[in-house]
């Protein structure tokens, strides 16, 4: 079963996106993996006290975007090959790079400045 | 479907319940009416339910007036829609005998999960306990419509939280639920639309996905559209 219980929900993005990035992240990481279940959608809803028809769109998107499957009465399962699980560790990792180089082009530093600093501080984290 | 068509409500000659509005609620949304208290909240609601006579315009629920749709309409309020001199057994079989969907096996059982003794009279209870009673009286209607008039007031903080819990779960994806509250945070997440009153007008009406594209917090429009200012307070620094 995907652990939802450590999701810190923000008061900024559609709480359905914060859902299937919650779920992305844990494929990314390797703790979910094809064939675990996810929670119903009532259980979730009342776990995180959220709307119902909230949760049902994240699954939705989850099924559109192609690594959730819902099949009658079994609920929502991950589904995904090795093609998907790269499309989303992409996805992930563009994501945080791009952040990161606004937030460093923010502070004004150039390219040179920024790579320094990356080599630098690599070890420390 | 509710629709309010050009709803005007004043009480007495010039004091302002509702200027004039129109607004459409979709069935299975979960609306939260938000705005300071003389707003308007409760009149909308009061309106809707057919327990005030509008000064102007007219109110559908499923194309029909309330008074021929209400087995599918439940009201929740703090003022209480009990009847005190009864215990809450007394008035769940009362309950049973208006609305037909009315759930008894439900109503006992929030009763247990709300520690509510069943054999004494709710007028003896405390204002927290009324509200239990209250709150799982509405939601064992089986009502289609669902409105909520401060539903938050007099519960302490887990209370509150066991309240939405309860509420989430007990929903089955069909309700159209209304609820007038200034605790914005609690319903942050729980709605997928906000309408704001102030003085009687609908100052905004959005749905929570599409505002926070936008990148703004629901304080943050709020205080935009009511026009609050935050830096008042410095005014009291000022000599």
């Amino acid at each position: 079963m995907i652990d939802f219980s450590n999701v810190a929900l923000n008061i900024r993005e559609p709480v359905y996106i914060q859902l299937v990035l919650h779920v992305k992240k844990q494929i990314a990481k390797g703790t979910a993996s094809s064939g675990d279940s996810l929670p119903s959608r009532r259980e979730l809803a009342a776990m995180l006290e959220i709307n119902p028809n909230t949760v049902q769109k994240a699954y939705r998107l989850m099924e559109q975007e192609g690594f959730v499957v819902t099949e009658g009465n079994t609920g929502s399962v991950l589904n995904f090959d090795s093609h998907t699980l790269n499309l989303i560790r992409e996805e992930l990792t563009k994501g945080m790079v791009r952040d990161f180089i606004s937030n460093a082009k923010e502070l004004n530093l150039s390219f040179k400045q920024t790579i320094d600093l990356v080599s630098d501080v690599w070890d420390e984290v | 479907m509710i629709e309010l068509i050009n709803v005007k409500k004043y009480y007495g000659l010039s004091r302002t319940g509702l200027e004039k509005e129109s607004v459409t609620f979709n069935d299975g949304e979960i609306t939260g009416i938000i705005g300071e208290n003389g707003s308007g909240k409760t009149t909308m609601l009061k309106a809707i339910m057919g327990l005030c006579e509008l000064t102007e315009g007219r109110i559908l629920i499923d194309g029909l007036p309330v008074t021929s749709v209400y087995g599918k309409m439940s009201f929740i309020t703090e003022e209480g829609s009990y009847f005190p001199g009864m215990t809450p057994l007394e008035y769940g079989d009362f309950l049973k005998s208006f609305f037909a969907g009315f759930d008894m096996d439900r109503f006992l059982k929030l009763l247990e999960y709300f520690e509510i003794e069943k054999n004494s009279k709710i007028r003896n209870m405390s204002r927290g306990q009324k509200s239990k009673v209250e709150i799982a009286a509405g939601f064992s209607k089986g009502a289609k419509y669902i409105l909520m008039d401060e539903p938050f007031l007099g519960n302490d903080m887990f209370t509150r939280h066991d309240f939405l819990k309860l509420m989430i779960s007990s929903l089955r994806g069909e309700e159209t639920i209304l609820i007038s509250t200034h605790l914005i945070n609690e319903i942050e997440n729980f709605v997928d639309r906000i309408v704001i009153l102030q003085m009687g007008r609908i100052k905004a009406d959005f749905y929570m996905d599409d505002m926070k594209e936008t990148g703004k917090s629901l304080k943050e429009v709020l205080m935009e559209t009511t026009g609050y200012d935050e830096e008042w307070y410095k005014k009291l620094f000022d000599t």
